[in-house]
């Protein structure tokens, strides 16, 4: 995986480097417009309407690229908190223009948090989370 | 229950962005402390950054949540419309807002 193994390879490689990152990118572009076609025709038929070829795959490529930069805006806050690890609160926070949106992300943490309590440490920092985090939750859905 | 993104390929993009970027600090790292001898240790400082699986999980949701309201809002436009199925049209008109939402 770690492309970066000794230094002469690293000289002499750059532009092959460049070629297999970008066949790399086009193989879990693939496999994530793959999940996109489900979604996007599950979500069209609970409309009673169908759904262009050419509309998912430009939805998908979107999203795609909201993925990517998601990444980076992830890597950023952990790092800013000085962690080397993402956790939930890093990707609430990167919704946080939208509120309506983060609150469903934070709702949807605590289904998380609540599905699987690890150890009696965890599930006491998270009930204590919830109880901050509810008044926001129960957000008025007109 | 509803379909939602693989966790393996959130997980993998997530990880090849990191890696790629982990990658880069060490070059500038290199350039800077000019040939470093001590690849070991700066590639410990530098190692990718990584994520816990309920982060993976709230992220496909995310990603879920853009492309169901993506498809959500198409489907109105082409409903007032009166039209059967969601084309390119109906998806321009409601991307600058999505965009700005997300």
């Amino acid at each position: 995986m770690d492309p970066v193994t000794t230094e002469d390879c690293f000289d002499v490689s750059d532009t092959e480097k460049e070629d297999d990152e970008e066949e790399a990118t086009a193989h879990l572009r693939d496999r994530f417009r793959i999940s996109t076609i489900s979604i996007a025709e599950s979500e069209a038929k609970r409309n009673n309407l169908e759904i262009s070829q050419s509309v998912i795959v430009c939805i998908s490529d979107l999203a795609f690229k909201y993925a990517e930069q998601l990444a980076d805006d992830l890597e950023l806050f952990a790092h800013h908190a000085n962690r080397k690890i993402v956790n939930m609160n890093d990707v609430i926070l990167s919704a946080h223009r939208n509120k309506h949106l983060a609150d469903t992300l934070r709702a949807f943490s605590h289904d998380l948090k609540a599905k699987e309590p690890h150890s009696e440490k965890k599930r006491k920092k998270t009930s204590n989370k919830e109880d901050k985090g509810f008044p926001s939750v129960h957000h008025i859905d007109p | 229950m509803e379909t939602n993104f693989d966790q393996d390929v959130i997980a993998a993009i997530f990880k090849f962005v990191w890696s790629k970027k982990a990658i880069d600090r060490e070059k500038i790292e290199d350039g800077e402390a000019s040939k470093g001898e001590e690849r070991a240790g700066t590639s410990k400082k530098n190692r990718p950054t990584s994520a816990n699986p309920n982060a993976v999980r709230l992220s496909c949701e995310l990603l879920r949540l853009f492309v169901t309201e993506a498809v959500q809002r198409a489907a109105t436009i082409a409903e007032a419309e009166g039209g059967t199925k969601i084309e390119a049209t109906h998806l321009e008109r409601i991307l600058p807002q999505l965009l700005l939402d997300f």
